[in-house]
């Protein structure tokens, strides 16, 4: 059997899975000083009635680093840039120990400019004048050769606890995102790991010997291991789980729309046939851009319990909340008391809706069965013009090839899935906005757990070769060799297979794993009229994706009658 | 977070499966080192800078700026019509004002494409500024255009295509015809009879500096541009006359170009020529680009950049110095410089040989334009080349007054009647009628 907890902002959803279903589910309340506990206690409810023999893995979605970040409660970091040419870096300071070293390598990866010594003992002094525990070393082009991010490790290993490169975090080129996230990465290592140390500690006491993963943004698992040393990957996963959960309880093989409709906002996923889409580059934090991967999710201040007013502009649903609708003992009349009061949503006290939309109805000297249709309406609007903004990045996504821009491939949605507690009074109203057929899942309410507990491990390298160099390099798995001129492209997709592949064994994380090639090139180098070797570029990833699903086999379910 | 001052749009487009020939400068590697630059600097993020996708081209958007004989498919492959629509989306982005300033960061380029095509000349196939500028006039009405061509090579074709507009300024910044291709690109090129002084050639010599094109910009460029009052500036922003370029004899550098950039103020760059795939293009598409976003570009610098290797010869500089005043006296007293010659009845004729380099074909020209004082006159060019029979193209001007609106229905009645032309091409700019016979 899965286990999946999911540790929100506000709940703590868990449940316990296997092919045939969900087993167990919880959801508590989560004490935000308290998340190992809110943990334990999630386990206990889960748990109670099996052999905790049979869980084989248990995956956790935490906010802790998100949380730890977002109120800047993080640890001090010394921060070593090594910038060369190109846009003035004391625009990416981050934090209060921002130190520039001088020193610089090109696109290539050739050394221009040796570390300049004096700038690196001036660096070293002050931050053991101050203490500093925790560093990140990043430099550009550290993607392309690693030498000057090790040369700097060196220098603080002494006093450091932990040190994060940047190469080691992602193959992607961004030299200011890698800098974010090498910085938040240490800023946040040490409180994960502490909280790393009691979750291992509180599952061993419950008997439970399964593997331990963690949700990424990206959809996927990372063992508990690879998170200590990686913690910045476990921000913003939240979002990821639940659209997870979808994947798991429908099976979903088109051009889709997914809408998480809460109380205060709603978050919009788009499907691919029938896969989720990932963010370009990486999810960002804080408002700084990250190389952390995520899922594209888009989140708007619309929800069940959007406060309505009436405004010059008229009738307002969102993005203020300020307490649950009226039908749900709440003061103020909410968009799902405009639910209620037109459409029959059936939510709670329907009384209590229709009194509260009459008496601001009448404030503003309006007809109420109007005031509820616009409030609806505006909402609708709200909702489907964010979703066709998202549908228009995807499908302006720029591309540098001409048969890509020929084939000009397009992200049409054929359906619409919406969970989320006030789904059901929403369905209707959005199946006519969009024109699309509605599916609401059975178990939307747990989906998120559902989605961790069933995420499989994701992990995706860039390989580059040169041949001109006679060089190969995968910066996130710290591989460097040498290749001679024959190399291939084909070589080379199946040298960045093998790797990622040997790479999550070694991890015990290759669990129905299957290393994709997403992106591969190879250009010939030419000096003059001659050419004098190859420039090979391929990414590898394992992509997102859950174990099993419910949703292709739901009569398998209900009889019982399962393998 | 870096926020740019104005809001940049850039169309990338590498085109990484497209090359003249595999080992030709035209290459699926030329703008590799660019992205990476541009990607590792995370250019996208700065607040204010958008990457877009270019658009496609239409035929009807080649055909209303060139004679293409036999036709358009024949001249023109995908590659050129993408970017061509690059350039055409910078247009949109700056005149439906999503952004400031728009840069197409494209290719294959386009200036040595003339106003006929019969192949491939100097790279070039369609000239892509000159299908944006009258994609822009098309859609958003007349408007006084400057064009100010910074790649090393005189930009002939712009030249041609622009050789009888006045509303359109053309200013070429190049090294001198006599050391480069394509050999032309002379003070006393200053445009036909209905547009004189509205094309300025400004050659340079060899190993000019930073210090040289920054006195081009000042003393010449700006008073220029400063009387000309175009509603738009366009930079063909090619990048050879860069140090390290491997065709060229320049001594440019990145932040010569930034600087340049800068000073020029352009509302649309477009990437024109520049070969130096690793040592210069990174860079200065980086310098062109934080330029035109407004954003601190002094900590771009080349590897094997050296000052003392940058300072301009005494020579050179009294030499360009020299050339300010005849440039000047070229634009404001056009006559004196030019004088006339070539009149028949109303018509202004001329006679040109053209050699289309990468394809290897020869072309010869009669060209006669309708000497107006009201619109920018009827033209028409008979042509024959070792590719094509004898053929014609008769065109009738956006602003076209009654009497050149006559003479081309006239001369294209008669070109049918005779029997002589194998393709008769007619672009009536006016009613926008575009038609092949």
């Amino acid at each position: 059997m899965f286990c999946g907890i999911d540790v929100g902002g506000t709940h703590t959803d868990a449940v316990l899975a296997d092919e045939n279903g969900i087993v167990a589910t919880s959801k508590i309340v989560t004490d935000r000083n308290n998340l190992v506990g809110t943990i334990r206690e999630s386990l206990d409810r889960i748990l109670g009635q099996v052999n905790p023999g049979v869980v084989e893995w248990i995956n956790i979605s935490t906010t802790l680093s998100t949380n730890a970040i977002v109120e800047d409660k993080t640890e001090k970091v010394g921060v070593l840039v090594s910038s060369g040419p190109g846009v003035n870096p004391s625009g990416y300071e981050i934090g209060d120990n921002f130190r520039i070293i001088r020193g610089s390598i090109d696109h290539r990866g050739t050394v221009v400019q040796e570390l300049d010594a004096k700038d690196m003992k001036g660096a070293l002094k002050e931050f053991s004048k101050k203490g500093l525990k925790v560093f990140s070393v990043i430099s550009k082009f550290s993607t392309r050769n690693p030498s000057h991010e090790g040369r700097l490790a060196e220098l603080v290993q002494e006093s450091g606890d932990y040190i994060t490169q940047g190469h080691r975090l992602s193959g992607e080129l961004n030299f200011p995102r890698r800098i974010t996230t090498a910085y938040y990465n240490s800023a946040v290592w040490r409180l994960y790991n502490q909280f790393a140390d009691a979750v291992e500690k509180s599952i061993a006491e419950h008997g439970v010997s399964a593997a331990i993963n963690i949700l990424k943004a990206d959809g996927g698992t990372m063992p508990l291991d690879l998170s200590r040393m990686i913690p910045v990957e476990t921000i913003l996963s939240g979002p990821a789980a639940s659209v997870m959960g979808i994947i798991a309880l429908c099976h979903i093989t088109e051009d889709s729309i997914i809408l998480d409709i809460g109380g205060t906002t709603t978050d919009i996923a788009v499907f691919a046939e029938g896969a989720p889409l990932i963010e370009r580059e990486g999810i960002s934090i804080n408002h700084r851009p990250t190389l952390v991967r995520a899922l594209k999710t888009h989140s708007i201040g619309i929800g069940g319990d959007s406060l309505l007013s009436v405004t010059e502009s008229g009738v307002q649903a969102g993005p203020e909340r300020k307490g649950p609708a009226m039908a749900q003992g709440g003061d103020d009349a909410t968009l799902i008391d405009a639910f209620n009061y037109s459409e029959n949503a059936g939510v709670g006290d329907q009384a209590a809706s229709v009194a509260g939309i009459r008496k601001l109805a009448e404030e503003n000297g309006m007809d109420p069965g109007e005031l509820a249709r616009q409030a609806i309406q505006r909402a609708v609007n709200t909702i489907t013009a964010e979703v066709n903004e998202v549908l228009e990045e995807i499908n302006k996504r720029p591309v540098y090839t001409i048969h890509e821009l020929l084939e000009d491939k397009h992200v049409e949605p054929k359906k619409l899935y919406i969970m989320g507690g006030p789904a059901e009074a929403f369905a209707e109203v959005l199946g006519k906005a969009f024109n699309l057929p509605v599916v609401i899942p059975a178990e939307f309410a747990v989906a998120n757990a559902v989605g961790a507990a069933l995420a499989r491990t994701t992990r995706d390298i860039e390989l580059l070769a040169d041949t001109e160099k006679g060089q190969l390099i995968i910066p996130s798995l710290d591989v460097m060799k040498p290749v001679d001129e024959w190399f291939t492209l084909a070589d080379a997709e199946s040298e960045a297979q093998r790797y990622l592949l040997d790479y999550l064994k070694k991890m015990n994380a290759d669990k129905g794993v299957v290393p994709e090639i997403v992106e591969a090139s190879s250009f010939n180098m030419v000096d003059g009229f001659t050419t004098v070797g190859k420039n090979i570029r391929v990414k590898c990833q394992v992509k997102p994706g859950v174990l099993f699903t419910f949703g292709e086999k739901p009569e398998a379910r209900n009889s019982g009658s399962g393998a | 977070m870096i926020q740019a001052k104005n809001r940049l749009g850039i169309i990338f487009f590498p085109a990484f499966d497209w090359a003249i020939s595999p080992t030709h400068p035209e290459r699926e590697e030329r703008l590799l080192y660019t992205q990476d630059q541009l990607w590792e600097e995370g250019i996208f993020d700065i607040k204010g800078i958008r990457e877009y996708k270019p658009d496609i081209a239409t035929a009807d958007d080649v055909r209303r700026t060139h004679f293409c004989f036999p036709d358009v498919d024949s001249v023109v492959t995908e590659s050129h019509l993408i970017s061509a629509g690059g350039a055409i989306r910078a247009a949109r982005l700056v005149m439906e004002n999503e952004a400031d300033k728009a840069f197409a960061l494209v290719r294959p380029p386009g200036h040595h494409a003339m106003k006929i095509v019969h192949g491939n000349r100097g790279f070039c196939n369609i000239n892509i500024e000159a299908v944006m500028t009258e994609y822009i006039r098309e859609h958003y009405g007349p408007k006084r255009i400057a064009i100010v061509d910074t790649d090393c090579h005189h930009g002939d074709g712009t030249q041609d295509v622009y050789w009888h507009d006045p509303e359109t300024l053309y200013i070429s910044l190049h090294q001198d015809g006599r050391t480069l291709y394509p050999g032309t690109g002379f003070i006393e090129e200053l445009g036909g009879p209905n547009a004189m002084g509205k094309n300025i050639n400004i050659p340079l010599p060899p190993l000019t500096s930073n210090e040289g094109f920054a006195y081009v910009i000042d003393k010449i460029v700006l008073p220029i541009l400063d009387d000309f009052k175009p509603d738009l500036i366009i930079n063909s922003a090619g990048q050879d006359n860069h140090y390290t370029d491997p065709i060229t004899n320049m001594n440019f550098s990145a932040q010569g170009y930034a600087m340049l950039n800068t000073k020029l103020n352009p509302d649309i760059a477009v990437l024109e020529g520049g070969y130096s795939i690793q040592g210069a293009l990174p860079y200065v598409n980086l310098g062109i680009v934080l330029a035109m976003a407004g954003v601190d570009y002094s900590h771009v610098l080349e590897p094997d950049y050296n000052e003392e290797l940058m300072e301009q010869d005494r020579e050179i500089t009294q030499y360009i110095k020299k050339l300010a005043p005849r440039v000047l006296e070229a634009y404001f007293d056009p006559r004196a410089v030019a004088g006339s010659r070539g009149m028949v009845n109303s018509y202004y004729v001329r006679k040109k040989d053209v050699f289309y380099d990468t394809d290897g074909i020869r072309e010869k020209q009669l060209e006669s334009v309708m000497v107006c004082d009201e619109c920018n006159g009827v033209l028409k060019v008979e042509t024959v080349s070792s590719v094509n029979p004898i053929s014609v193209g008769i065109q009738i001007p956006i602003n076209s007054c009654s009497r050149c609106h006559r003479e081309g229905y006239r001369m294209l009645e008669e070109s049918k009647k005779s029997g002589k032309y194998t393709y008769i091409k007619f672009i009536n700019r006016k009613d926008r009628e575009y038609l092949d016979f």
